[in-house]
């Protein structure tokens, strides 16, 4: 997930705790709602089938049997839903069927639940050989045609008590319990906050009941759910194979299995337990997927949406600089979630020339990474573009489709990621992708598709392409996935390449080696670079123009050297001198007081004026415009306003 | 000269491995750390820098033993510290983790995850709980409506912090910061550091302060150690070491990290250089040193005092400076 | 190292057959009691009850008759049925491709459909396609098979008159049984595709696919397929067991003539050597089976093969 949208997210997730929306979003959701209400009919007839059902459910009538439901002719009240080939009453058989299927399901259920619990705890915590043992007998079992063997039992005892069809249905399903609780502990117990607790002096118990148990045991509920939903079929399954439990006893697949051997003569008695069965399960299984997604976080925020989105804004008026190769103007982006829309990017505008490597500076929510997205038209869904013009070539990208902006990707707009390890299809070669790409991009034959391969994993600095070329992307080192997209991307010499935090993730001294190889290769191939990144100095080293944003607005923006050696806009000082640095190491930090906006609301004046150690009235009241500081050096900040004639048209 | 607060002598660190990759594997086994000494003393902030793989997290956690060291000792404030007595260690000596949003346990309200340890260790009685909360959150800079809110309602400087509160309840002498800034923004950054400045001041805490980050190194710390696959190749004054760096790693590093002034200062283009195939013999360096011979081959380099208060695991130390000529442009001139 | 994890992997293997068939042999003489009486009417003379122990041979004592049948077993012969003279093995194993041949069609289309509706309800959710498909894959799953089959035998069979209700003959015979497992069968692989399309689909690798230029739809069909059915893979695997039993089922109401069908008559004749053969046969099937899908998704995702590389 792009790291904008995670923290786009994780702004959302701090409005309130979980729990406190559950409760509304319960409300929400029609689906739930109507599953809940099911359940808590079905539930209540089998609880109170002694009081509601017209008749004794074992009292047989053989004057009167196989009499039709009410709907049909010959259908009368004193038997609703007809009788069956005792001259039983249907519907009571019904309503007691529902109490034993629930009783065995559930019961079964329990028992599965807790054993697997157990287990699952116990065997991801302690790990060691109680895990082994445990998931060894847990693959054992799931290899087991358990089935075969519950038939095999329950046909040839001479007693099915309750307890016996409790056992044989719900052991089996420990081991799904186990493995899920298992998985999750397993993944709670790598996390920082178990191991600050060992460090704390917790014990072994206290960290897996106290820490872990409560991150976990959502799980259980939803499986356990869809369990009683399945084990209900489960029961209704053998007692129609006659395996359930024994006669007189009142089961839903019971009556089925009368009724199909009287199909011919009534065909409502097979088909109305399954109804019930239907109606249960169903009921069941919307609570339960329901409960899932009221738990499940990551739906929290997202809502559904289509993978790959596509906007075209509404006009807006453009005045261009016509030199440039891109130029950004008014650009406005937001994110329409389900709590509130999230303004990314409100008002940006820059120009690069061609050949020219620009720096894009900022912290995290200053609308970098989304500007950048942007302009290719890859935003996240459901980010769109809800003003401005991104000009480039003298057409208007944001007005594209995204069938048109493909044609344009990797051929003259391409773009590179952070992560270079989940940049890549991890389950694809990496010479399957890099040719791919470049198949793609020029339309080669084979031979000449492996030849230029070959050549650009050589240009990027790999000395042994072929072999590369077979691995995976999990085999190789960040620094060499970024190398092989660096490669993907030149391959096709774009006109404008957008590098988006590409070294974030790499270490200093493979950082430096990528950042060297990149730039000497765009410059030799006149490339123009767009290089974002949360880190000052490498704009110092790299970039030829400067851009400063802030909460999702330009602070400065102009020649690097001008801008780092006479910072204008407060933030764009206040970085300078916050950050700790080997070469100028300061006795005291510069702290910059207070934390960003939010970016749901929207907001009057300079953002950066909660923070400001110049801010004046007008800051907090009038959105600043640009000043020219020095040709092709700007800064919004009144503090450069000495005449307002001066003032940039914004 | 007041003794130290820590010594760690010979440490060691292996995991054994399931799928190999390539590099130091030794019969099935990674060593994370390898044969590590150094001392800390009460009241300083040591800096443990180095890269991915270079050990400086492992090492943080096993000198707390989180991991049970697979060789070498520990000796805390006099004492060895050992399997037996590790539970003693954790009132005097806690950690801070790197990452804000997965280093507290996210349904617990900060209330109680300050309360644990207290009530653990027996600090103050039940009753006095609350209004100890109540001055460890003021001390870190929040404010008592925090101890209500749960982990994810706050930002990550503030998670920090609750975890900075968390380690200073058992009122530690020793603090290991494990990248406790990396995962914050800029802006943020600057606050915790100067935090965490005060609160050393004063707590007299000693603070083993593990970053890959050299700026931030630089700044809190007045001794850097600097680590390389495992082993320290480098011990000394921050100052010093940075200025003037008497092992060839740490000259590259210092020559890699951009650095804002008037012009580039990253020229250096290499490619990757493989680990090499033996790491017990010779120098684990050597592959990727330009200054590599011989003797780097066979003898394995031990840390050794070159100048007072300098050490250096190289054979050629006192010629790194002029061969590699890792000089930082003098501060001032940057504009 | 390959060699070895096969090793352990059939080894594993064996201990499963093992142990059914040791507790299928033991539960099933421990929950009956004397089998010769059972198998004789009541009220048969006391010699004849002999003369039927020392036929069906448990005169002996109960350990030896358990080494005894598995050193049998284990050159293939699975004994003598309790009713008639007939050879367990080849009833078994004459039985044993009708259960197959069904449950083989049945996984082909459900995955097919299931790869199929999940990618198209990933490429739209929340549009009508997609919702249909959640209401169908809701309904389908609280359906039970044997209500399924009855339903569709009763407006099929009875009342449309187009497809047989019982046993089996021609391709015909074949749609009713197969579309009651699938039915069955397909939900739960569809939902898990389409979450594994969805989230497969947010990956940051697909962006950057995207950024290299590539169409959508390639993405989607190269880049995207791979990788999201991979789960399906495994959960095929882990469903055989529910696949058996709407198998037992549906041989129960079509009288198809496979292993379930079989071993649901002995149960009811208290066939033993049948039940035990039909019991050691499908167990022996069913572990291979999962084995073959473990070792299929090894091959498909170069994660789990290359640890050892």
């Amino acid at each position: 997930m792009s790291d904008a949208l995670a923290t786009v997210e994780q702004t959302a997730l701090r409005s309130g705790p979980i729990a406190a929306g559950a409760g509304r979003r319960i409300l929400r959701s029609p689906f739930l709602l109507v599953g809940l209400v099911g359940v808590t009919v079905i539930a209540a007839a089998a609880a109170f089938a002694p009081l509601i059902a017209p008749d004794d459910p074992t009292a047989q009538n053989l004057a009167n049997i196989l009499a039709p439901p009410i709907w049909v002719e010959g259908g009368t009240t004193d038997h609703l839903l007809g009788t069956d080939v005792l001259g039983r009453d249907v519907a009571s058989r019904i309503l007691y069927g529902a109490r034993n299927s629930l009783f065995v399901a559930f019961s079964a259920m329990l028992l599965g639940s807790s054993l697997g619990l157990i287990t699952g705890l116990l065997a991801g915590f302690f790990g060691g050989r109680v895990d082994s043992i445990l998931m060894r007998l847990g693959d054992v079992q799931l290899a087991f045609p358990f089935i075969l063997l519950a038939i095999a039992i329950l046909g040839v005892v001479a007693a099915r008590p309750a307890w016996l069809l409790i056992v044989v249905l719900g052991i089996p399903g420990w081991i799904v319990y186990a493995r899920v609780v298992r998985s999750r502990v397993l993944a709670e117990k790598e996390k920082d906050y178990v191991a600050a607790a060992a460090a704390m002096g917790a014990g072994p118990w206290r960290r897996l009941f106290r820490y872990v148990f409560p991150s976990v045991w959502q799980v259980v509920p939803v499986i356990a759910l869809l369990d009683v939903g399945f084990l209900i079929i489960m029961e209704s399954t053998l007692s129609f194979l006659g395996l359930g439990l024994p006669p007189p006893a009142a089961t839903w697949g019971g009556i089925l299995a009368d009724g199909r051997r009287n199909m011919v003569v009534s065909q409502w008695l097979p088909i109305l337990p399954g109804l019930a069965i239907v109606v249960t399960v169903l009921s069941i299984n919307l609570v339960g997927d329901g409960l899932a997604a009221v738990f499940d976080s990551r739906h929290i925020h997202r809502g559904l949406r289509r993978p790959f989105s596509s906007s075209v804004p509404s006009a807006s008026p453009v005045d261009t600089d016509s030199e440039a190769l891109l130029s950004v103007r008014g650009l406005h982006v937001e994110f329409p979630l389900p709590g509130a829309t999230v303004k990314a990017v409100r008002g940006v505008d820059f120009d690069l020339a061609a050949g020219e490597t620009l720096g894009v500076v900022g912290e995290s929510g200053s609308g970098k990474s989304v500007t950048a997205s942007a302009v290719i038209g890859l935003l996240d869904p459901p980010g769109r573009i809800t003003n401005g013009a991104v000009l480039f070539g003298g057409e208007d990208l944001a007005r594209f489709s995204d069938r048109r902006m493909t044609t344009l990707r990797g051929r003259q707009i391409a773009m590179i990621f952070q992560n270079p390890a989940v940049s890549l299809n991890p389950v694809l070669t990496i010479g399957f992708q890099l040719r791919e790409a470049i198949r793609h991009v020029t339309g080669a034959d084979r031979h000449t598709v492996r030849h230029t391969a070959r050549q650009v994993l050589v240009a990027v600095g790999i000395e042994d392409p072929d072999r590369i070329s077979r691995q995976y992307p999990f085999q190789l080192s960040g620094g060499m996935n970024q190398r092989v997209m660096i490669a993907m991307v030149l391959a096709a010499r774009p006109r404008l390449l957008l590098a988006d935090e590409p070294t974030t993730a790499l270490d200093t001294t493979t950082q430096a080696q990528i950042l060297n190889r990149l730039v000497e290769l765009t410059e030799a191939e006149q490339i123009s670079l767009v290089l974002i990144t949360h880190d000052i100095a490498l704009v110092s080293e790299y970039a030829d123009r400067m851009l400063v944003l802030y909460a999702g607005e330009v602070c400065e923006f102009g020649p690097v050297r001008q801008v780092i050696s006479q910072p204008r806009h407060p933030y764009t000082r206040a970085l300078l001198e916050s950050v700790p640095r080997v070469e100028d190491p300061a006795e005291r930090l510069q702290v910059i007081p207070g934390e960003l906006p939010d970016p749901r609301r929207d907001r009057v004046g300079c953002p950066f004026a909660d923070r400001c150690p110049h801010v004046m009235d007008i800051c907090r009241e009038v959105t600043p415009p640009r000043y020219d500081i020095a040709p092709g050096h700007i800064a919004a900040c009144y503090l450069w306003a000495s005449e307002p004639a001066e003032a940039v048209a914004t | 000269m007041t003794a130290p607060l820590l010594e760690v002598r010979h440490l060691s660190k292996e995991f054994p491995l399931r799928g190999l990759r390539f590099g130091r594997h030794r019969g099935g086994t990674v060593r994370a750390v390898d044969d590590v000494s150094f001392d800390l003393y009460p009241g300083e902030t040591l800096g443990l820098v180095g890269e991915s793989g270079s050990g400086k997290s492992t090492l943080g956690r096993t000198v707390l033993r989180l991991f049970e060291p697979t060789s070498g000792e520990i000796v805390f404030d006099g004492e060895p510290v050992t399997a037996d007595n590790a539970a003693g260690l954790r009132r005097r000596a806690q950690i801070v983790f790197q990452d804000p949003y997965a280093s507290l346990p996210p349904r617990m309200r900060v209330r109680r995850i300050l309360a644990d340890p207290l009530l653990i260790h027996e600090i103050v009685s039940p009753s006095q709980v609350e209004e100890r909360v109540a001055s460890l959150l003021r001390d870190v800079g929040l404010s008592e409506e925090h101890a209500r809110a749960f982990p994810h309602q706050l930002s990550g400087g503030q998670r920090q912090r609750v975890s900075i509160a968390r380690a200073l309840a058992v009122e530690p002498s020793l603090v290991v910061a494990d990248e406790a800034v990396s995962a914050l923004d800029v802006s943020v950054q600057a606050q915790i550091l100067n935090l965490m400045k005060d609160l050393q001041a004063g707590r007299g805490l000693a603070y083993l302060f593990i970053s890959h980050d050299l700026g931030v190194v630089r700044y809190m710390s007045r001794r850097i150690a600097v680590m390389f696959l495992g082993r320290i190749v480098e011990v000394g004054p921050a100052a010093e070491i940075t200025s003037g760096p008497l092992h060839p790693y740490t000259s590259t590093l210092l020559a890699a990290v951009p650095k804002v002034g008037p012009q580039r200062t990253v020229t250096r283009l290499d490619s990757d250089h493989p680990a090499p195939a033996r790491v017990d013999i010779g120098c684990s360096y050597r592959t990727r040193c330009p200054m590599a011979q011989e003797v780097c081959e066979t003898d394995r380099p031990e840390l050794v005092e070159w100048a007072p208060g300098r050490r250096s695991a190289c054979h050629f130390a006192l010629d790194v400076p002029q061969r590699l000529q890792a000089s930082l442009p003098v501060p001032g001139s940057a504009g | 190292m390959r060699g070895r994890v096969l090793l352990i992997r059939l080894g594993q293997m064996v201990l499963v057959v093992l142990a059914v068939v040791t507790i299928a042999f033991f539960v099933l003489r421990l929950a009956t009691g004397d089998p010769a009486r059972l198998v004789n009417p009541p009220g048969t003379p006391e010699e004849i009850i002999t003369q039927t122990r020392e036929r069906i041979g448990t005169d002996k004592p109960v350990a030896i008759q358990y080494v005894d049948y598995l050193w049998n077993a284990a050159q293939g012969d699975l004994g003598t049925s309790f009713r008639g003279a007939q050879s367990v093995a080849n009833a078994v194993f004459g039985a044993l491709p009708n259960t197959l041949s069904l449950a083989g069609i049945t996984i082909v289309i459900s995955a097919t459909l299931a790869v199929a509706l999940g990618a198209l309800a990933a490429w739209r959710p929340g549009s009508i396609l997609d919702r249909g498909v959640l209401v169908w894959v809701a309904l389908a799953q609280a359906t039970p098979a044997f209500w399924l089959a009855v339903l569709l035998v009763l407006i099929f069979s009875l009342n449309l008159r187009w497809f047989p209700a019982i046993d089996m003959a021609g391709w015909r015979s074949f749609v009713l049984p197969v579309t009651t497992l699938v039915v069955t069968l397909s939900p739960i692989l569809i939902r898990t595709s389409r979450q594994s399309f969805i989230e497969t689909l947010r990956e940051d690798y697909i962006k950057a696919a995207r950024a290299r230029g590539l169409p959508s739809w390639r993405v989607f069909a190269v880049h995207g397929v791979k990788a999201a059915s991979l789960p399906l893979v495994t959960l095929i695997g882990l469903q055989l067991g529910f696949l058996l039993a709407g198998a037992v089922v549906v041989e129960a109401i079509f009288n198809w003539p496979g292993i379930g069908k079989l071993i649901l008559d002995s149960l009811a004749s208290r066939d033993f050597p049948m039940i035990q053969g039909g019991i050691l046969v499908a167990a022996v099937v069913f572990v291979v089976l999962n084995f073959v899908v473990d070792m299929l998704y090894a091959v498909l995702d170069p994660r789990v093969g290359a640890a050892r590389a």
